[in-house]
C-alpha cells in the first residue's frame, strides 16, 4: 500500500507553484477584477509549455497519457493561488468526454488542439429561473429540415471571454428518459455573449443567447438523448479535479490564518497562543487534510473501477465544498478588521468557495448522489 | 498509488483468518459473544484468550523475534487490526502489556526486567496496569504528586492514582512518581517504577462510569514499595521513558478507525432496517443527507489514516500529522454515535433488554464520551497539532 503523491508528481507541483509565485499568486486573480485577463492567459500558456494540457491526453493526440491523478498537483496549485480560467472545464471535464464519447474525428480535433494548449473550453449548463437538474435543462436543439437548430439561453457560463469553444448540455427530445445531448460549439463570434455580475469578480461570468443557431451532426458529443448521463461521467473528473482545486485554495487560507495568528500581536502576545484562535485554525488544518485525503483518492479512483468510484468522488466533492467555505469565512475572523477589507487576500477565498459551492450541482444534489450510487 | 497488499500480507491476512476461525472461543464466529460478568470470570476467561493467541504466535506480533513476536510489518500490524475487529474478537487483557510496556522494556529495560516481564505479558499471566493520571494531574501530567521515597534499599512510594485502566484486574503496574521536587521543570523530577499491585501499600477502587462499567479504578499507594531493580531507565527521567512509550502505540488509532468504520456500517444497516411512519429511514431525505456526510467523514479519516501511515512507513517514524488522527477518530465516533441513537426517537432511550433495537448502540453513545477525554482530551490535541504541526505559540503557563 501507498497512499501518497510520487517524488515526481511533488517535483511539478513546485515547478508550477514557482511559476504561479513568479507571476505573484493572486495578483493574476487580481487583474481580472480590473479586467485584465493578460496574465491569466500567459499562465495559460505556460502551463501548456509544461506539458500540463497534455497530461491526461492519449499519446497519439500528441498528450501525455498520464491519469486524473496526474493533475492533482497542478490544480491544488491553481487553487491556491486562485486563479480563474477554464483549464479545469477543458481538462477535467471536456477531454474526459471526448474520450470516452467522442468520435475518431473528434478526439482528432479537439485533443490535439487541447493538448497543444490551443483550445480552451467552458461549459455552459444552467439556464435562467432553473436549477441544475434534468428539468431544469431547456435550451432546445431541434431537427429541423435535415439540420439541428440550437435555441435558448445560458446563464453562468465561466470566462466566455476565454472560451474557443463550448460545451453545452441542451434537449433534444421531452419523451425520453434522459432527453439532453451535449454540443460543442466551436463559432464562438455566433453567440450572443454578456458578461454578468458576482461578486466574486475574479471569476467572470456571462450569459450567452443562442438564436436560431444551426449545429451540425459532427457537434454532437456521444450518443443524442443520453447526454445527462455521459455529462454523469464527464462530472466525476471534473468534481474531483475541483475538489483538488479547492484542497489548494484551502491550504493557502490554512496558511494566512497560521501565520498571521503567530505575528499578530495583542494583550501583549501572539494571538495564535490563545486557544480560542490555536484550536479554530488546527479545526480548519483537520478538515483540510480530511479533504486532501478525500481529493487524493478521488482522483485515483475515478480512473478504475472500484465500487465506490462515485461515492468517493461526490464524498470528496461536498466535503472540501463545505470545509473550503467554513474555511474561508473563519479566516476572515481571525484576521480581525484587515481581514474585512479588500487589501488583503482573505475575500476573495469566500468568494471563491461560495462560487464553487453551487457550481454544476449543490451540495444536497451531491450527498444524494453519494448515498444513491451505494445503493442505500 | 496503490492500495493492494502484497502476496506476502496477503498470506499473512489468510493464515491469520484461517487460525482464528478455529481458535476463537466456542461459538464467538455464532455470535456467542458475551463475556462473563462476574469480574474473576470475566478476567479468567480474557487471560485464556490471551494464552491462546500466545500459544497460536499472535500475542505481539510487533515484538521483535528473539522475544517471542513475529517482527511484523506496520502493514501486517493494520491486517492484524482489520482482522481482528472483523471477527470481533474478545478484548486483548493484557492490551497495555503488549503495546506499551513491553516494547519499552525491549527498548530501554534491564536484562532483568525482559526476562522476569516478557514472557509473562505475553502468555497474560502477568496483566498490567499504567499509573499515571492523579486527582491533581490531568491533562497536565507533569503536576504529579505521588512521591517515591529511597528508604535503606527500598523505596516507599505513597499517593493516589486514578482512571487507570484493567487497574482491578492487573497484577503489575507501569507507574509514574516523582522522585524530586527541586527542578524547575516538572517533568525533570519523574521516574518510572514496575511495581506489583499485590501488596499490602496497594489499594483499588472501581470507578463507575456514566455507562455503568467500571473499566478504571482509582489506585491508593500507602507505603508501596519497590526497589532499584524496579526502575525503567533513570532516576529522574522517568519522562522520557514515557515518551519512548507512547511512540511504541503505534496502530492503536488504526484498530479504532476500524471499528468505527464498521459501527458506520451498521448505523446503515440500522437506518435501512429501523421504520419512521412505515417507511425505512433513509429513506428520509435528511438522514440521506446526514448519512452522505458521515460516509464522506468516515471515507475522510480511513484515508488520512492509511496517508499519515505512508508517511511512516517511507521515513521510519510518524510525522506530526498523525496526532490528527486520534483527535479525528474520537470526535466522529461521538457523533456518530449520538446519531445513532437519535434516529431511533424517544425510544433512543431504552437499552438493555429493553433497547429498541440492540442496546449496543446506547453503550456506544454512552461510552463515546470517555474517548475525547481518555489518552489525551480533544483540546489538548488540539493544543499539540497547532503547536506541533502549525508551528503556533505554546499557550500560557508552558
Amino acid at each position: 500500500m501507498d497512499f501518497s503523491l510520487t517524488e515526481d508528481q511533488e517535483m511539478f507541483r513546485g515547478q508550477i507553484r514557482k511559476m504561479l509565485d513568479k507571476f505573484g499568486g493572486t495578483q493574476v486573480a487580481r487583474e481580472m477584477i480590473a479586467d485584465k485577463p493578460e496574465s491569466l492567459k500567459k499562465v495559460y500558456s505556460t502551463l501548456a509549455e509544461l506539458g500540463c494540457s497534455g497530461i491526461n491526453i492519449p499519446e497519439e493526440y500528441d498528450g501525455l497519457d498520464l491519469e486524473a491523478l496526474d493533475l492533482v498537483p497542478t490544480f491544488e496549485e491553481l487553487g491556491r493561488s486562485l486563479v480563474p480560467g477554464l483549464f479545469m472545464e477543458t481538462n477535467a471535464l471536456v477531454v474526459p468526454i471526448i474520450k470516452k464519447y467522442g468520435t475518431d474525428e473528434q478526439k482528432k480535433n479537439y485533443l490535439t488542439a487541447i493538448a497543444a494548449g490551443d483550445k480552451q473550453v467552458s461549459f455552459a449548463a444552467l439556464e435562467p429561473f432553473n436549477d441544475f437538474s434534468r428539468q431544469g435543462i431547456q435550451c432546445s436543439l431541434a431537427k429541423k429540415d435535415g439540420q439541428y437548430v440550437l435555441n435558448g439561453t445560458k446563464i453562468l457560463v465561466p470566462e466566455a471571454e476565454l472560451a474557443d469553444a463550448f460545451l453545452l448540455v441542451v434537449r433534444t427530445s421531452e419523451d425520453v428518459e434522459d432527453g439532453l445531448s451535449l454540443v460543442l460549439i466551436d463559432a464562438v463570434d455566433e453567440l450572443n455573449i454578456e458578461r454578468q455580475l458576482s461578486f466574486d469578480e475574479a471569476k467572470h461570468v456571462a450569459k450567452i443567447e443562442c438564436n436560431q443557431l444551426v449545429i451540425t451532426e459532427e457537434q454532437i458529443i456521444g450518443e443524442v438523448n443520453k447526454g445527462w448521463e455521459q455529462l454523469q461521467e464527464g462530472l466525476l473528473y471534473f468534481n474531483a479535479a475541483l475538489s483538488s482545486y479547492m484542497v489548494g485554495a484551502m491550504e493557502h487560507v490554512v496558511h494566512m490564518a497560521a501565520e498571521y495568528a503567530k505575528i499578530r500581536e495583542q494583550f501583549g502576545q501572539p494571538i495564535g497562543r490563545f486557544q480560542a484562535v490555536k484550536h479554530s485554525i488546527v479545526d480548519m488544518k483537520v478538515h483540510l487534510e480530511i479533504a486532501r485525503s478525500l481529493s487524493y483518492y478521488a482522483n485515483w479512483v475515478v480512473d478504475t473501477e472500484e465500487n465506490d468510484r462515485e461515492a468517493a468522488v461526490y464524498s470528496a466533492r461536498t466535503y472540501a465544498t463545505e470545509k473550503f467555505i467554513e474555511a474561508a469565512s473563519q479566516n476572515i475572523q481571525l484576521h480581525g478588521g484587515i481581514g474585512f477589507t479588500e487589501e488583503l487576500d482573505c475575500h476573495l477565498y469566500v468568494k471563491r468557495a461560495r462560487y464553487y459551492d453551487q457550481y454544476l450541482g449543490s451540495t444536497p444534489f451531491y450527498q444524494e448522489k453519494v448515498v444513491a450510487s451505494l445503493g442505500w | 498509488m496503490d492500495f493492494s497488499f502484497t502476496k506476502k500480507e496477503e498470506k499473512f491476512r489468510t493464515e491469520l483468518r484461517t487460525w482464528l476461525e478455529t481458535n476463537l472461543p466456542e461459538g464467538w464466529l455464532e455470535g456467542k459473544r458475551d463475556l462473563p460478568e462476574d469480574l474473576d470470570e470475566y478476567s479468567a476467561y480474557l487471560r485464556a484468550w490471551q494464552r491462546t493467541l500466545y500459544d497460536g504466535g499472535w500475542a505481539a506480533i510487533a515484538w521483535p523475534k528473539e522475544y517471542g513476536g513475529r517482527d511484523a510489518s506496520l502493514m501486517e500490524e493494520i491486517i492484524y487490526h482489520q482482522e481482528m475487529v472483523r471477527v470481533k474478537a474478545p478484548p486483548l487483557i493484557n492490551y497495555i502489556g503488549i503495546h506499551m510496556v513491553g516494547p519499552t522494556l525491549i527498548d530501554m529495560g534491564t536484562e532483568e526486567q525482559k526476562e522476569k516481564y516478557l514472557k509473562k505479558i505475553l502468555t497474560g499471566e502477568e496483566i498490567w496496569c499504567q499509573g499515571y493520571s492523579e486527582p491533581s494531574a490531568g491533562s497536565d501530567l507533569t503536576a504529579l504528586k505521588t512521591r517515591a521515597v529511597k528508604d535503606g534499599d527500598r523505596w516507599l512510594i505513597n499517593g493516589q492514582k486514578v482512571w487507570t485502566s484493567f487497574g482491578h484486574v492487573a497484577d503489575k503496574c507501569f507507574l509514574l512518581t516523582r522522585t524530586s521536587t527541586v527542578p524547575e521543570k516538572k517533568h525533570r523530577g519523574i521516574t518510572v517504577f514496575l511495581i506489583d499491585m499485590d501488596q499490602p501499600g496497594v489499594e483499588t477502587l472501581p470507578i463507575i462510569q456514566m455507562d455503568g462499567h467500571k473499566d478504571f479504578n482509582e489506585v491508593y499507594l500507602t507505603d508501596a514499595v519497590a526497589t532499584d531493580a524496579d526502575i525503567v531507565g533513570q532516576v529522574d527521567s522517568g519522562w522520557h521513558v514515557l515518551i519512548a512509550l507512547m511512540l511504541h502505540e503505534r496502530t492503536g488509532i488504526g484498530a479504532e478507525l476500524f471499528t468505527l468504520e464498521k459501527q458506520f456500517n451498521d448505523t446503515v444497516t440500522l437506518a435501512q432496517q429501523y421504520k419512521v411512519n412505515g417507511q425505512p429511514l433513509i429513506h428520509n431525505p435528511l438522514i440521506r443527507q446526514k448519512m452522505a456526510g458521515f460516509y464522506a467523514r468516515v471515507r475522510g479519516s480511513l484515508l488520512n489514516y492509511y496517508r499519515n501511515l505512508t508517511t511512516t512507513v517511507k521515513n521510519g517514524q510518524p510525522g506530526p500529522e498523525s496526532s490528527i488522527d486520534k483527535l479525528v477518530v474520537s470526535e466522529l465516533n461521538k457523533e456518530l454515535s449520538s446519531f445513532a441513537v437519535e434516529i431511533q426517537g424517544h425510544q433512543g432511550l431504552l437499552w438493555d433488554k429493553d433497547a429498541a433495537v440492540d442496546s449496543k448502540w446506547q453503550r456506544l453513545f454512552l461510552a463515546s464520551f470517555g474517548q475525547t477525554i481518555g489518552g489525551g482530551t480533544s483540546e489538548v490535541q488540539r493544543n499539540t497539532i497547532g503547536e506541533r504541526v502549525l508551528g503556533l505559540p505554546k499557550d500560557m503557563g508552558r
